[in-house]
């Protein structure tokens, strides 16, 4: 039997329609683009967006900005628990930054029209030149390609506003029920977080692009006889409801309730301070990165930029350490991108049209690079002059909605795997003394110089095997010493990649981005019992 | 049109706010219960690094929520930013598909009993026209006068300056007719406030050496006139501060200013809440379980802490300001009397026979600690061996039975010894529990208020008055590096 292109489109429809409606949420929000009266908010690509957008610019230019860019953003936010229970919400901003005589000023506000764009393009000129009294000062903006009126979509598989909520709600319930079967088993949440936003750049030396970014999360927790853990398999991605569908969950989920019965036979005792060989899982390296060199290589914080927020940098001196202080072991090679396809910090372009790219901060042990943007880049010029590279942003300017004035955050991290093959307990298998932990939780000072881990989860190895549960252990590091005490890094089969969440700035801001990297063993590790005092 | 005066008004005015919720309120179809709740709040920010000002802002957002329950229905929550009849109507027909999609036979609405009517306080200190009134100007001339301190000494500073307000309304009470079922217990009038915060860090070139000093309050006023005192104290704290000296971990009498009492009593603050430790839950103020009585016992009644110490809040304080919630008491509470614990918050549907009637005891927002008339430097002169801390950094809970806390010190650590400050120290991390602090009290001084600013757009204020603390056996367990 064939099927006419006819039968084919008419099915195609119905099946559009029905999504539609189970999606049953259409997009509640309105705008007045100057067409006569209200309409719903158009697709990021239509062109009426595009006038909005210079026309803001415009408005900062004739203002007397040197200088203009603006974003459009439209947001939505859908949160569903397995109890049922679905959050929504959407919002559209503007905000349109100028720079005049070396000051930044910026204005935002939730209305797209045309009055009102044209009013931000002129308060974030006023708002600039109300600082720029005095002798001028020179920002310098690293010189970036123009952008022609491009569109890019996050490639997702599924896009999640496109499921009905009250499927995932069951499949939630679904997961909870699973976990339940097993005697002993429960899980205490179970919720799934999305959120797209279409994003309009424009700036005044004529670049225009639109995307449309996806972020996925859950959550669930396993908990068995009081040994508890959580499902890093969902943590924050750039990913749409495939992130739950596209993986084994529910095999993994089997796999992690396994590990739970085999530490619960394990005997408990209370930690030992001292100097231990200690193999760290996937994801509290990834933590111990983002909260030590992660923190260390933002440029603006080594500044003192944020030395009045959230602190400054043990790196202190960019010039002179660049291509050739010694962060940690020749083994160790960081990268950071802003452009992996599936991670949480990845765009096309940042907030001021820079493309994204991958850098490396960290090349064999030796400092490489900063994060930076179009201002911050140059603050570099000399060196990347002097090592003949092109002086250019390496795209972290972020903000999290264009009500947010963007600001330098984490891109995504990457740490290189080593050449053995080697993981988590194969790690531990070649541990004849020491510690093992899971799920590190970091409290790092504020220069990310030293810190204090803790975790629920921390085995005693002897002779390569968990012989013990280690309760209330904490482990204290200098990050300038840490990764030099690298003694073997897992293999590229270990290596995982988890969403985090990261905050800066006065007024504070929180942007997602991932980081990949595999378990890694440290040869001294200095353990502690943190609720001894002194 | 509502978009008009949010250009002109930056928040809601009154009038706006009740002809929205009537123009929302009036779109709910299918009858059951309707819950409108809307904010707005207008930011004027300003930051500086390195002597120089970086950025001015002006930023404005409103937010709404409707939330529908159809009969048998769940609740339906969508929020919007967009004020016009289209968006609205959108929004509140997709809450009532949510709510009726998520349909549970017999659930029913509507069997609330009557709410009562606090009258909000007419004189709180809370909203300021002099904060709602200064421009980006205002907001510079005093940077650049903040910056000049540090420019004299050669020091490099940041730091940051705002001025913001915010407005809400749930179904406000004024109007009976919109009051409907469950969510009647949610209603709040049109409430704004304002809120000013300045803060600055100075550094010398080299980072051997920073100092902080911030104030925050509703009232840009204050702000204002104390910038140059404020100012002159980073700039002192970041001179004495520099090439510390590493001391050995151990426990000391320590000498905490106002800002570090602050920063140190976050957690037992928050702690003052009555339904976990009635729950058998991890909170300080759980005391046993009682076998006869099959309930979980507080610690209510009983001396927690130094006798010279209280802790209470009133709305009609005027260096208090807090945002009163028609259902939290209209009245002055007292968490700690005398060292003891008298008062805990509840919810308004937690089941609590003293309770009067259909009311909340909030827990702590805005607080006012008791103190004593030692002066700071009095308790230096009387020290004979101990540690000047300015503030903490990074506190978190390690046990939340006994607020065992771990934390950094910032911005200037000094030694004292034989009555005088001798020497700069590096910073240390703490191991200590603010009960363990008030326990084991020397000396209080004057209670100043200081920078406790409520961070997220459109929270309300939590300012908090709080005197220098002298206490014996801090314990200090690490030295950091960092400055």
């Amino acid at each position: 039997m064939t099927i006419s292109r006819r039968q084919l489109l008419k099915y195609g429809f119905k099946i559009g329609a029905s999504a539609a409606a189970l999606g049953a949420l259409p997009r509640p929000l309105y705008v007045d683009l100057g067409d006569g009266g209200l309409e719903a908010v158009p697709p990021i690509e239509s062109e009426r967006i595009r006038e909005l957008a210079f026309r803001a610019v415009e408005a900062a230019r004739d203002a007397g900005a040197a200088y203009a860019d603006v974003r459009l953003t439209h947001t939505r936010m859908r949160r569903i628990t397995a109890a049922g229970d679905i959050g929504d919400e959407e919002q559209v901003a503007v905000g349109v930054r100028a720079l005049v005589a070396g000051r930044w000023g910026f204005a935002s506000s939730p209305m797209w029209s045309r009055d009102e764009v044209a009013r931000l393009g002129r308060e974030a000129a006023y708002q600039a030149k109300s600082a720029a009294v005095g002798p001028a000062y020179e920002v310098v903006l690293a010189d970036v390609p123009v952008v022609h009126d491009e569109h890019w979509t996050m490639p997702v598989e599924v896009d999640p506003f496109e499921v009905s909520p009250f499927e995932i709600a069951d499949y939630l319930a679904a997961l909870t029920n699973f976990v339940s079967r097993f005697p002993g088993h429960r899980s205490d949440v179970a919720s799934a977080n999305f959120y797209v936003q279409e994003k309009a750049f424009a700036s005044s030396a004529g670049s225009y692009c639109t995307q449309r970014l996806y972020r996925t999360e859950g959550e669930l927790s396993l908990a068995f006889e009081g040994v508890r853990r959580r499902l890093d398999a969902l943590t924050p991605a750039g990913m749409g409801w495939e992130l739950f569908t596209g993986q084994e969950l529910r095999e993994e989920i089997r796999r992690l309730m396994g590990e739970l019965e085999e530490d619960a036979k394990l005997p408990v005792k209370p930690v030992e301070v001292g100097r231990y060989e200690v193999v760290c899982d996937a994801i509290s390296i990834a933590t111990l990165l983002e909260s030590t060199l992660g923190t260390a290589t933002q440029l603006d914080r080594v500044l003192g930029f944020e030395a009045n927020a959230s602190g400054t940098s043990y790196f202190s001196d960019p010039l002179a350490m660049l291509g050739s202080h010694q962060v940690g072991v020749p083994a160790l090679t960081l990268t950071a991108n802003r452009n992996e396809r599936g991670a949480a910090g990845t765009v096309r372009w940042d907030d001021e049209g820079v493309e994204s790219e991958e850098f490396t901060l960290v090349r064999d042990g030796i400092l490489a690079d900063f994060q930076t943007t179009r201002e911050s880049a140059s603050w570099l010029a000399e060196y990347y002059r002097g090592t003949g590279r092109a002086v250019r942003s390496h795209g972290c300017a972020v903000a999290p909605s264009a009500l947010e004035i963007p600001l330098q955050h984490v891109p995504n991290l990457r740490l290189a795997a080593g050449p053995d093959d080697l993981d988590f307990d194969s790690a531990i298998a070649g541990v004849k003394s020491g510690l093992a932990v899971r799920g590190l939780v970091v409290d790092v000072d504020f220069q990310g110089g030293a810190g204090l881990g803790r975790s629920g989860l921390v085995y005693e190895i002897k002779g390569g095997q968990r012989v013990a549960r280690v309760v209330g252990a904490g482990f204290l590091f200098r990050s300038a010493e840490l990764w030099k005490d690298v003694v073997a890094l897992g293999g590229h089969g270990s290596v995982q990649r988890f969403g985090m969440m990261a905050r800066k700035g006065e007024p504070a801001q929180a942007t997602y981005h991932s980081v990949a990297a595999p378990p890694v063993v440290f040869g001294q590790f200095t353990v502690i019992d943190p609720t001894r005092k002194a | 049109m509502i978009g008009r005066s949010l250009h002109d008004g930056r928040i809601l005015s009154p009038d706006d706010c009740r002809a929205l919720l009537r123009r929302v309120h009036a779109l709910a179809e299918g009858g059951g219960d309707t819950a409108i709740r809307v904010s707005s709040w207008w930011h004027g920010e300003l930051r500086w690094a390195r002597n120089q000002i970086r950025t001015l802002s002006d930023r404005r957002d409103v937010r709404l929520t409707v939330i529908r329950t159809v009969r048998n229905g769940r609740d339906g929550a969508v929020t919007t930013n967009q004020l016009d009849d289209a968006s609205l109507e959108a929004a509140v027909r997709a809450a009532e598909r949510q709510s009726r999609m998520g349909a549970k036979i017999g659930r029913g609405v509507g069997f609330y009993p009557q709410f009562p009517h606090y009258e909000p306080f007419p004189n709180a200190a809370i909203w300021s026209d002099a904060t709602f009134e200064a421009a980006a100007l205002a907001r510079a001339e005093v940077a650049r006068r903040m910056i000049a301190h540090a420019e004299a000494q050669g020091m490099l500073s940041a730091g940051y300056l705002e001025v913001r307000a915010a407005m809400t309304a749930t179904l406000g009470t004024e109007f009976p007719e919109l009051r409907t079922g469950e969510h009647a217990f949610w209603e709040q009038p049109y409430v704004r406030w304002t809120q000013a915060q300045g803060s600055m860090t100075v550094r010398n070139a080299a980072g051997t050496g920073s100092g902080w000093a911030g104030l925050s309050s509703y009232d840009w006023r204050r702000i204002e006139s104390a910038s140059g005192a404020l100012a002159e104290r980073a700039v002192q704290k970041c001179v004495a501060s520099q090439d510390p000296v590493a001391l050995e971990p151990g426990r000391y009498t320590v000498i905490l200013e106002p800002q570090a009492v602050a920063d140190l009593m976050e957690p037992l603050i928050q702690s003052f809440n009555r339904e976990p430790p009635e729950m058998g839950l991890t909170s300080p103020w759980r005391l046993a379980y009682d076998e006869a009585l099959g309930l979980w016992r507080t610690k209510l009644g009983m001396k927690v802490v130094d006798e010279r110490i209280t802790i209470s809040h009133d709305p009609a304080d005027p260096d208090q300001g807090i945002v009163m919630h028609p259902l939290d008491l209209p009245e002055p509470v007292t968490w700690i009397e005398r060292g003891v614990l008298k008062n805990l918050g509840h919810d308004w549907a937690t089941e609590v026979e003293k309770l009067k009637g259909w009311h909340a005891v909030r827990g702590a927002d805005a607080y006012r600690m008791s103190g004593g008339d030692t002066s700071l430097d009095e308790m230096i002169r009387t020290t004979r061996r101990g540690l000047l801390v300015t503030r903490f950094s990074n506190v978190a809970v390690l046990d939340g039975e006994s607020l065992l806390s771990t934390g950094l010190t910032r911005d200037g650590l000094w030694l004292i010894e034989n009555g005088q400050i001798t020497k700069a120290v590096k910073n240390f991390r703490f191991t200590e529990s603010p009960l363990f602090v008030l326990n084991h009290i020397e000396q209080l001084g004057e209670p100043v208020p200081v920078f406790r600013p409520t961070k997220r757009e459109g929270d309300r204020l939590r300012p908090a008055i709080v005197p220098p603390v002298k206490a014996r056996d801090f314990s200090f367990t690490s030295v950091i590096d960092a400055i």
